[in-house]
C-alpha cells in the first residue's frame, strides 16, 4: 500500500477501501451464519440446500435459551466474575507492567521468562489440582473461585502487553513530572496510565473476553446453578445426543453483545488514542 | 443439629505396591484441617447437601434426558413418595466427555457431592477399578439385581461386584422412510446388502439425497455402530479374557469392508465419516435420508412437528444383519445407570433413590417418557401395549451386543477401534491395515499403555 | 519524595562521590517502588498457579495411581516421558501440533499486521470496525468451533453448498486428513487474526509520530517507510503477539475437539487433545501430565529461540 501525495490520493482511499471490505466481509460471513441460524427454525437447520435467509424468522431459540434454561442467571454471574476479574488483571497488572518497564528492578528478565512459562502451562493438566486447592479452602461454588484463577492466569499476558506499551511511551513526560515533584504513584496514574489507554484498553479487552469465554474452570470450580456462567450454561442445552444448534447459537449471539457494549463505551479512549497517532508508515 | 448418619462409606481399603504412596488429596485437606478447624463443612460446603429437621438432601448429577422437565417430573415424584428425602438436582454437561472429567475430578478429589450421578453403561470398570463409584452389590441384594433385564446387570458389574444400577437403557434401530420405500415397491430391509441396494436405488431414482445415514465420525459412537456390523458378521473385538484383541479377524474384514463399501457405493454418502448422532439426525429429520440408524430418542424427536419435516413418514425396525445369518442384527447396547459416590454421606438415602428410580413407578414414568425400562416387567408391559412408543415395542425383539467395556482400559480401547475404523471409512488407510493398526493398539491398550 | 531529593542533588554541586552515593540510594529506593508496584501481581499469580503447575509436574515424574480418594504417587520415574516417545500417537500429535502452529500463526501474524495498518489508515469508523473484528475473537471458542462444523458439514453445509455452487463439487472438508486440517485452520484464522490485529494496531498507535513525518519529509516510499521504520519500531509489539499465539495455537483444545474430535482417524488430534484424552478418558494421568509438561517444555524452548531471533523483547528496558 503506497502512500503517495495528493495526485496518488484517489488511488490511496481505492486500495484502503477494497482492503477493508474484503475484511469486513470475511469477518462478517461466518457471523451472518451464526446469527440467521439462531434466527431458523430447529427443523430448518438440517435443511439442504440451507436457507440463506431464514423461513419464516423465528425467535423461538432466543426464548427457549431465556426461559427453559434459565440463561439470565448465567448472564449475570458472568458479568459479575469477568469484570471484577478484568479490573483486577488491568489494577494489578498496569502496576506491574510499569514497574517492570521503568523501574530499576534486578531479575526482571527471570520475572517475565516466569510469566510466560506459567500462561503457556496447559490449562487442561491444572484443572484437578486447582479443584483440590479451592475444595481445600471451600471456595467452590462461589464467585472467587472463578475470579482469583482468572486473574492469575490472565495476569501474565496482561503485564507482557502493558510492560511493552510503558517501554514505548517517552521518558521525558515522566521526567518532567518528576522534577516538579511528582510522586512515583502520582507519575504513574496522571502522566503514565492515560497515555497508555490503548494499551490499557487491549489488555483490557482481551481479559474480558478470555474470562467471558472460559469454559473448563468454570465447569469443574462452580456446579451450582447459581454459580454456573455463560459457557458452561450453555454446554447443558440439549441432551447427549441432541446438540440444539438454533438455541446455542441464539445463546452465543446475545453472550457477544456485551463485548460490543464494551467497546461502543470505550470507543471514544480508544479512538482517540488512536487519532492522536495521525500518520504513520 | 448436626445428625451424623450412620452409613460411613468403607472406602475399600487398595494397598499400593509402591513403598512411599502418598494420597495428594487427602494431604491437602490435612493441610487445611491444620489451618483451620472447619475442614469437614467446607467440604460440604459444595452444595447444600446435608440433614436438617429429619429431612435428608441429597445432590443427583445427572445430564438433560430428553425434554425440559423429564429429570423434575421423576424427582417430584420421589419426593412426594419419600417425604424424609430431597433431592437437589445438578445438570451436568450434555457431552458425555466432559461430563465424566467432570466427575474424576470431582469424587477423586473427595467430594462428597454429588451423591449419586448418572452416568454411562460404559463406566462400571474404570469407576470400579478406579474406586469412582460405590459398589452397590456391597449394599443392596441380589434380589435388588434379579428385575433388570438380562445382561444389564453384568455389563454394570466388574470384578463381581455391581456399580451401576440401571436406569435406562437405549440401543441402535434403523429409522426408515415408509413413504419412500413404498414409492419404490422397496420392503423393508432385513440384510445389511439389502439395506445396500435399496438405498443406492432410492438415491439413483432421485426420491432422497442421501440413502443410508449413521454414525461414522472419529468417536465414540463409531465404536458402537462398528460394533454391530461386526456381532452380525460374527465377529468380537477383544477375547473372553480382555488379555487380547480379536479383531483382526476375517469377520472383522468382513464387517469394515461392508462398512466402506456402504460410502464407495453410493448407499451412505461420503459425509457420514463426519457424522455423530446429531448430524445424522438432522438430515433424516429434514427429510434428506432414507434410512438412519441412531437411538431410541431420534424416534421421538422424528414425530415432532417443530423438529421434523418427516412426521407420520417414519418407520422403525431391527437393525439388519448379514446374509446366512438368522435375522435380526444386533443393536448395541448404550443408556444410562445410577452410580454412588463412595465419599457420600447419606447412604441409605442413596440406596432409597435407587430402589425408588428402579420400582415400577419410574420406570413406567420413563418408558412414557419414550426411553426403554430397565426393569424386565415393565419392558415386557410396554412391548406388548400397542400404544408404547415403536422403539419400545421392537425393542424386547432385538438381539443386543455390549461393548467391552469390562476393562477398566475400555476407553484407550475404544479409541484404538474408532480412529482406525473412520481412517477406513475415509480411505485415507485401507481396510486390511486399519484393522491390524487397531489391533496392535487395542492390545497396547488392554495393557494398559497410551 | 523521591524525585525532590534528586532534584536538590543535582542543584547543589557537592562532591562527585557523595551524588553517585545519593543516585545508588535514590536508584535502590526506586528498585523497591519496582518491587511494590509488582509483588501484588506476582502473589496473585503465584499463590494460584504454582500449586497446580508443580503438582502436574510432580504427576508426570511419578507412577500415578489415581483413586476415590486421590492421586496415589508410587515414586519418581521417567516411565511416563519414555511411554510417550515411544508412542506414535504422541509423535504424530506433536509434529501435527508443530506444524499447525506455524502456519497458522504465520498467517495470523501476517494477516493481522495488513489489518492493524489498514485500520491505522482509516480516516473513520474504526470503533465499529474494531467492534466487529472482536466480535469473532468474543464469541465462545466451543461455540465457533460448532459454527464452523455447521458451515463445513459436509451434507448440509453452506460452505459445501458454495464449493457446488460455483462448479467444485461436493467436498466433504472434515471427511479426509488434509481438507479437515485446512479447515480448522480457516476457522482458528478467522478467530484469532483480529487478537493480533488489535494488538498491533495498539502498537502502531503508540509509536512516535514524528520519526514517520521526517521520514515522509525525505521522501521513503510507503513499503520503504514499513520495513525500514513501522516494522522495526514495531517488532516488540509483533513479538508479543506471536508469542501468545504460539502458546495459544500449540495448546489447541476445544477448537479440534468439537470441530473434529481429533479425526479423521487422529489427523488433527493435537497434544492438548492427547493429554486430555490420556488424562480424562483412559486416567492416566502419569503420561497425561507428561504430555502437558513435554508440551510446556517443547514450546518453552521455541518461544526462547524465536525471542532470540526476534531480539530479545525480554531484556529491552532492562
Amino acid at each position: 500500500m503506497e502512500r503517495k501525495k495528493k495526485t496518488g490520493f484517489a488511488r490511496y482511499i481505492n486500495l484502503v477501501n477494497l482492503g477493508v471490505f474484503v475484511v469486513v466481509t470475511s469477518v462478517s460471513l461466518p457471523i451472518y451464519w451464526l446469527v440467521i441460524s439462531s434466527l431458523k427454525q430447529p427443523v430448518a437447520i438440517g435443511a439442504s440446500p440451507p436457507q440463506y435467509i431464514p423461513s419464516p424468522f423465528s425467535f423461538a431459540n432466543y426464548q427457549q435459551a431465556f426461559s427453559q434454561y434459565g440463561f439470565s442467571q448465567y448472564f449475570i454471574n458472568s458479568m459479575i466474575v469477568t469484570v471484577a476479574a478484568t479490573i483486577l488483571v488491568l489494577g494489578l497488572g498496569s502496576l506491574a507492567g510499569y514497574g517492570l518497564a521503568r523501574l530499576p528492578m534486578r531479575g526482571k528478565t527471570t520475572i517475565m521468562l516466569t510469566l510466560l512459562v506459567i500462561s503457556l502451562f496447559p490449562g487442561i493438566a491444572v484443572i484437578p489440582p486447582l479443584y483440590l486447592m479451592m475444595r481445600t479452602i471451600g471456595w467452590l461454588n462461589s464467585y472467587q473461585a472463578l475470579i482469583v484463577p482468572y486473574t492469575a492466569f490472565n495476569l501474565p499476558f496482561a503485564i507482557w502487553i502493558l510492560r511493552n506499551y510503558f517501554l514505548g511511551l517517552p521518558k521525558e513526560m515522566e521526567e518532567t513530572g518528576r522534577i516538579d515533584g511528582a510522586s512515583p504513584l502520582r507519575i504513574y496514574w496522571s502522566i503514565i496510565l492515560p497515555q497508555a489507554l490503548p494499551g490499557l484498553f487491549t489488555a483490557g479487552v482481551f481479559t474480558f473476553t478470555a474470562c467471558w469465554t472460559e469454559f473448563l474452570m468454570a465447569l469443574t470450580l462452580n456446579n451450582s446453578n447459581s454459580f454456573r456462567t455463560i459457557p458452561v450454561g450453555i454446554a447443558l442445552f440439549g441432551t447427549p445426543f441432541n446438540i440444539p444448534y438454533g438455541t446455542i447459537f441464539a445463546a452465543s449471539v446475545v453472550a457477544v453483545v456485551p463485548i460490543g457494549i464494551l467497546v461502543f463505551v470505550f470507543r471514544k479512549s480508544v479512538v482517540s488514542g488512536l487519532t492522536s497517532g495521525a500518520v504513520k508508515g | 443439629m448436626k445428625i451424623h448418619s450412620k452409613s460411613t462409606v468403607k472406602r475399600n481399603p487398595r494397598k499400593r505396591a509402591g513403598k512411599y504412596a502418598i494420597t495428594i488429596a487427602t494431604s491437602a485437606l490435612v493441610l487445611s484441617a491444620c489451618g483451620s478447624s472447619s475442614t469437614s463443612s467446607s467440604s460440604a460446603s459444595t452444595s447444600a447437601s446435608g440433614t436438617s429437621g429429619g429431612i435428608t438432601t441429597i445432590n443427583w448429577w445427572a445430564s438433560p434426558l430428553g425434554g425440559a422437565g423429564d429429570r423434575q417430573k421423576l424427582i417430584t415424584a420421589f419426593e412426594a413418595a419419600n417425604p424424609n428425602i430431597k433431592i437437589k438436582l445438578i445438570s451436568a454437561p450434555t457431552n458425555t466427555d466432559t461430563n465424566r472429567a467432570q466427575l474424576i475430578t470431582q469424587i477423586s478429589g473427595g467430594a462428597t457431592t454429588p451423591d449419586v450421578f448418572m452416568g454411562d453403561v460404559i463406566w462400571p470398570a474404570q469407576f470400579g477399578a478406579h474406586g469412582l463409584a460405590l459398589p452397590l452389590s456391597k449394599y443392596l441384594p441380589a434380589s435388588y439385581f434379579a428385575k433388570f433385564a438380562p445382561g444389564l446387570v453384568s455389563g454394570a458389574s466388574y470384578k463381581g461386584q455391581v456399580y451401576g444400577s440401571p436406569l435406562f437403557s437405549d440401543q441402535g434401530f434403523l429409522y426408515y422412510r415408509k413413504d419412500l420405500l413404498a414409492k419404490a415397491n422397496l420392503p423393508v430391509p432385513t440384510t445389511w446388502p439389502q439395506l445396500e441396494s435399496e438405498a443406492v436405488t432410492l438415491v439413483k431414482d432421485g426420491l432422497v439425497q442421501n440413502g443410508f445415514v449413521w454414525e461414522g465420525n472419529s468417536y465414540e459412537g463409531l465404536t458402537c455402530n462398528f460394533m454391530e456390523y461386526l456381532a452380525s458378521a460374527g465377529g468380537t473385538v477383544v477375547n473372553s479374557g480382555y488379555s487380547a484383541s480379536t479383531i483382526n479377524s476375517a469377520a472383522g474384514l468382513k464387517a469394515l469392508t461392508f462398512m466402506r463399501s456402504l460410502i464407495t457405493s453410493g448407499a451412505s454418502p461420503a459425509s457420514v465419516t463426519t457424522m455423530q448422532e446429531p448430524q445424522a439426525e438432522s438430515t433424516f429429520v429434514a427429510g434428506n435420508s432414507a434410512f438412519l440408524r441412531n437411538w431410541t430418542y431420534a424416534w421421538a424427536d422424528s414425530q415432532n412437528p417443530a423438529t421434523s419435516k418427516v412426521v407420520g413418514k417414519v418407520g422403525v425396525a431391527p437393525l439388519p444383519t448379514f446374509p446366512g445369518q438368522s435375522g435380526p442384527g444386533y443393536s448395541n447396547i448404550g443408556g444410562w445407570n445410577l452410580y454412588v459416590n463412595p465419599h457420600t454421606k447419606h447412604l441409605q438415602a442413596d440406596l432409597t433413590f435407587l430402589k425408588w428410580m428402579s420400582g415400577t413407578a419410574a420406570q413406567t414414568t420413563l418408558g412414557n417418557l419414550s426411553f426403554i425400562p430397565t426393569v424386565e416387567s415393565v419392558r415386557q408391559a410396554f412391548a406388548s401395549s400397542t400404544t408404547a412408543p415403536p422403539p419400545l415395542q421392537i425393542a424386547a425383539k432385538t438381539k443386543l451386543v455390549p461393548r467391552p467395556s469390562g476393562t477398566p482400559n475400555y476407553a484407550a480401547v475404544s479409541q484404538a477401534i474408532y480412529a482406525n475404523v473412520n481412517a477406513a471409512l475415509s480411505g485415507s488407510t485401507s481396510v486390511a491395515s486399519a484393522l491390524s493398526t487397531a489391533s496392535s493398539q487395542m492390545n497396547s491398550a488392554l495393557g494398559g499403555g497410551l | 519524595m523521591v524525585a525532590t531529593e534528586t532534584k536538590v542533588t543535582e542543584a547543589t554541586p557537592t562532591s562527585k562521590a557523595a551524588s553517585k552515593k545519593l543516585r545508588d540510594r535514590n536508584q535502590i529506593l526506586l528498585a523497591r517502588l519496582g518491587w511494590r508496584f509488582t509483588t501484588p501481581s506476582l502473589l496473585v499469580v503465584g499463590l494460584v498457579t504454582i500449586f497446580p503447575i508443580s503438582f502436574s509436574v510432580i504427576l508426570s515424574l511419578s507412577n500415578v495411581t489415581l483413586s476415590g480418594n486421590g492421586f496415589s504417587l508410587g515414586g519418581f520415574t521417567f516411565n511416563n516421558f519414555s511411554i510417550l516417545i515411544h508412542s506414535s500417537e504422541w509423535r504424530y500429535a506433536l509434529a501435527f501440533t508443530i506444524f499447525y502452529t506455524i502456519v497458522s500463526v504465520l498467517v495470523e501474524v501476517i494477516l493481522g499486521t495488513m489489518i492493524a495498518l489498514l485500520m491505522e489508515r482509516l480516516s473513520g469508523g474504526r470503533g465499529p470496525m474494531m467492534a466487529l473484528l472482536l466480535l469473532p475473537w468474543s464469541i465462545i471458542t466451543v461455540i465457533s468451533a460448532e459454527l464452523w462444523q455447521y458451515i463445513f458439514q459436509g451434507s448440509y453445509g453452506v460452505m459445501q453448498q458454495i464449493f457446488s455452487a460455483v462448479g467444485l463439487g461436493k467436498p466433504v472438508f472434515l471427511g479426509s486428513p488434509t481438507p479437515a486440517i485446512i479447515s480448522m485452520m480457516i476457522a482458528d484464522i478467522w478467530k484469532t487474526t483480529p487478537f493480533v490485529a488489535v494488538i498491533v494496531l495498539a502498537g502502531l498507535v503508540m509509536l512516535p509520530g514524528d520519526v514517520f513525518e521526517a521520514a515522509a519529509v525525505d521522501g521513503c516510499s510507503g513499503w520503504v517507510m514499513f520495513w525500514k521504520i513501522t516494522f522495526p519500531l514495531l517488532r516488540p509489539t509483533i513479538a508479543i503477539a506471536v508469542l501468545f499465539r504460539i502458546l495459544q495455537a500449540f495448546g489447541i483444545f476445544d477448537l479440534p475437539f468439537v470441530l473434529t474430535g481429533g479425526g479423521p482417524g487422529t489427523s488433527t488430534t493435537s497434544l492438548a487433545i492427547l493429554g486430555y484424552k490420556a488424562m480424562f478418558q483412559n486416567l492416566q494421568f502419569g503420561p497425561g501430565s507428561a504430555v502437558a509438561v513435554s508440551a510446556t517444555g517443547l514450546v518453552l524452548i521455541g518461544c526462547l529461540s524465536f525471542l532470540k531471533v526476534f531480539k530479545s523483547q525480554v531484556n529491552s528496558g532492562e
